[in-house]
């Protein structure tokens, strides 16, 4: 790591796809060692963020460094280890062949090539399956060579676009640790996830991208406890959506809706026996309860409050 | 780094055993069968098969039947039919490739008394039948053409006088007892072939060419196309942070589809060399460089394509498109030859084109490089174009896409 320890930079980021604007001076930094997570709705900027700091969106404001070094220079997207979504490996070569190829690809002469397979196994955990073909590995494995194969060289900041899609619990539990432990080596790892449990089970950091900007940061606990200060949610689904004097009531006491009025939900200070006590409340006001939980807010809660919210906005500055 | 990617698409290539069969048995096997239909077309094998039939018997009528079943080019069916319906039928339902019926006196001037049945799908039977019999009836039955020319000399000279007419007649009556009467005047047509220069047999010559680069424009544009998974599949993106960029992974496979087509070309020469007596040794430089020249063209055409395309059935149709209409014209599935002349004009700016003649002018007409630059610059050019066209195209897609 060079400079002020941090593995991404980015100042004040604004991108344009001609005349729309998706970057709207985002700024980010994770420092090495950190898992940063970046959350955010579809077409909100996560992957044009990621574009950018491979040098492949040029922006028309702002600045991006890849450990201290601006991205325009060659030899700091070569800091970068980049994990695409989709597998990005050839399904008819095995997993050393590929390493080895994506080792020669990323600069590595023959000889640190092979020390870095070496080293790769071990730290991604793929030593059983290295000789096999990609194309025969389950969905985990394939998750795991995919990470491997982005690390070879080492990078200040490797990039994990939506890591753990399509994998079973077992192995997502997996590639959390391994994320975990190659952030313990000093990488700086950008995270995009839709995943809000995996947020805040990996994340030192999250950032809300909403809008081509950054709208909340911080350490995810802290965030859910910053947003709702010990407050409960009661979730309640109901079989029907009620009539509209009936939701009504639910809004003035407090209620949110979602899912086209199917499911609400409040925050407040809950205690034992009070759920059962809303429910026949609810049911004898006329509502159809299928369900009702009462659980603690998590990033999850806030994601759903931060998109009302600029869903709001956004309707109100079109009026 | 241009290794590391030559050898992805090396084991790609050896464990897709159906790849490896369309580059490496499929295209000798069609030039075999290819050569050997077109050989036979167009050489000393060419052997119609003809329905004969007589509605009038005579004397003339037999002695011709018997002077064409002679004919070591004509197969006769066993039967010799007495109706002309008869004869048309087997013509008709494909027996016969065309038929002759004789239905009247073979020394009358006023009809045609010989008539020969064509199919329309095979005209050129009907001309290759009637020059034979205008042939046998010159050679083996004199008397009858001279019997038929008889009337319109007397006519042209204001009629003979008895006499001339009793000499004419003794003269024809000996020219039909002589057998195989030798004509002293010389024949006023004389056939002489050309070409041959290169030694190699002109169909095995222009069809290994042919099938040669056909089979390299197909292999280039499928192997090209593992581009578009590798765009889409995130590689390119993986690669495009690491140390080469992109244009590593363009110059990789270009330097494979070459490397391949040389490989199918060497293929389909050697089994031609083997097979069918082309003389490839004679004139290995050059075939070499024409090889070359046609690989390079091949591969720069096959990454422009897939560089274009978005999807690999996207490329695959236009790819398809591209290469029949493109073989089709430039003389891979027929020689130019046949073609009409505006369609020649248009088939000399295809790919195929250039490469069959450079092939036919080296191998057959031994011509050397003074005479095939041409279409030797045009495919080198061609090539280069199209590696460059798939450099900045996948360069702009990285920023685009």
């Amino acid at each position: 790591m060079t400079g002020d320890g941090k593995a991404l930079s980015v100042v004040g980021l604004e991108t344009r796809y001609g005349d729309r604007q998706v970057l709207r001076g985002l700024s980010l930094d994770v420092e090495a060692g950190q898992i940063y997570g970046l959350l955010g709705p579809n077409g909100a900027g996560k992957t044009t963020l990621i574009r950018s700091i491979c040098g492949r969106v040029k922006p028309v404001a702002g600045s991006i460094k890849i450990a201290g070094q601006p991205n325009s220079q060659r030899s700091a997207l070569r800091r970068i280890g980049l994990v695409p979504q989709e597998i990005a490996l050839y399904h008819y070569l095995t997993v050393r062949e590929n390493l080895t190829v994506f080792g020669r690809l990323s600069g590595l002469s023959r000889y640190e090539t092979s020390k870095a397979i070496d080293w790769v196994m071990e730290a991604a955990g793929i030593t059983q399956r290295i000789d096999e073909r990609v194309e025969i590995l389950s969905g985990g494995w394939r998750r795991r060579a995919n990470i491997a194969a982005a690390i070879l060289h080492q990078p200040a900041l490797l990039i994990l676009d939506e890591p753990t899609v399509g994998v079973d619990v077992e192995a997502r539990n997996g590639l959390h640790d391994l994320i975990k432990e190659l952030s313990r080596t000093g990488m700086g790892v950008l995270l995009t996830t839709h995943d809000m449990e995996q947020a805040e089970a990996l994340c030192d950091q999250v950032g809300f991208l909403q809008h081509g900007r950054i709208d909340l940061a911080g350490n995810p606990r802290e965030l859910v406890e910053n947003a709702y200060h010990g407050h409960k949610e009661i979730i309640v689904d109901l079989r029907e959506p009620a009539s509209p004097r009936l939701n009504a009531q639910l809004v003035n006491s407090g209620f949110q809706a979602a899912n086209a009025g199917r499911t609400w939900s409040s925050f407040g200070q809950f205690g034992k026996g009070d759920a059962e006590h809303i429910s026949a409340q609810l049911e004898q006001a006329g509502f159809a309860v299928r369900e009702l939980r009462v659980r603690q807010p998590g990033l999850d809660s806030l994601f759903i409050q931060l998109n009302r919210e600029a869903a709001e906005a956004s309707s109100e500055q079109a009026a | 780094m241009i290794g590391a990617m030559l050898r992805v698409m090396l084991l790609h290539l050896v464990r897709d055993r159906g790849a490896l069969a369309m580059a490496f048995v499929l295209p000798p096997l069609i030039f075999l069968i290819f050569a050997a239909i077109f050989s036979s077309t167009s050489g000393d094998e060419l052997r119609l098969k003809v329905a004969f039939g007589i509605g009038v018997p005579s004397e003339s009528a037999s002695r011709l039947e018997k002077a064409l079943r002679a004919e070591p080019s004509l197969r006769f069916l066993e039967q010799t039919y007495d109706q002309g319906k008869e004869t048309a039928l087997q013509v008709e339902s494909g027996n016969a490739d065309v038929g002759l019926f004789i239905r009247g006196d073979l020394g009358s001037a006023e009809t045609s008394p010989a008539v020969v049945l064509v199919d329309p799908g095979k005209l050129m039977a009907g001309a290759i039948l009637s020059g034979q019999i205008q042939r046998v009836i010159g050679l083996e039955l004199p008397d009858i053409g001279l019997a038929r020319t008889a009337p319109a000399i007397e006519s042209l000279v204001g009629g003979f006088t008895p006499e001339q007419t009793a000499r004419l007649t003794a003269a024809i009556d000996t020219l039909a007892t002589e057998q195989n009467s030798e004509n002293d005047a010389a024949e006023l047509v004389e056939t002489t072939l050309l070409g041959g220069n290169g030694k190699s047999g002109p169909t095995v010559t222009y069809y290994a060419g042919a099938v040669a680069i056909l089979f390299l424009l197909f292999s280039a544009m499928q192997t090209a196309a593992t581009l578009i998974e590798e765009r889409n599949s995130g590689i390119v993106d993986r690669i495009a942070v690491g140390h080469t960029g992109t244009d590593v992974v363009v110059f990789g496979k270009f330097l494979f589809i070459t490397l391949l087509g040389i490989m199918q070309a060497g293929l389909i020469f050697t089994v031609a060399a083997l097979v069918n007596g082309l003389k490839l040794m004679d004139q290995l430089p050059l075939w070499g460089l024409t090889t070359l020249a046609a690989a390079l063209m091949v591969a720069g055409l096959g990454l422009a394509v897939a560089s274009l395309c978005t999807s690999k059935q996207q490329a695959q149709t236009i790819s398809n498109f591209v290469v029949l209409v493109s073989s089709a014209v430039g003389g891979s599935m027929v020689p130019r030859f046949l073609m009409p002349p505006w369609l020649q004009d248009i088939g000399w700016f295809t790919p195929n084109a250039w490469a069959i003649e450079s092939y036919h002018g080296v191998l057959w007409r031994g011509e050397g490089l003074d005479v095939i630059w041409s279409p030797l610059l045009r495919m080198v050019v061609a090539g280069l174009l199209g590696l460059a066209t798939a450099v900045v195209v996948s360069r702009a897609r990285l920023k685009l896409s």
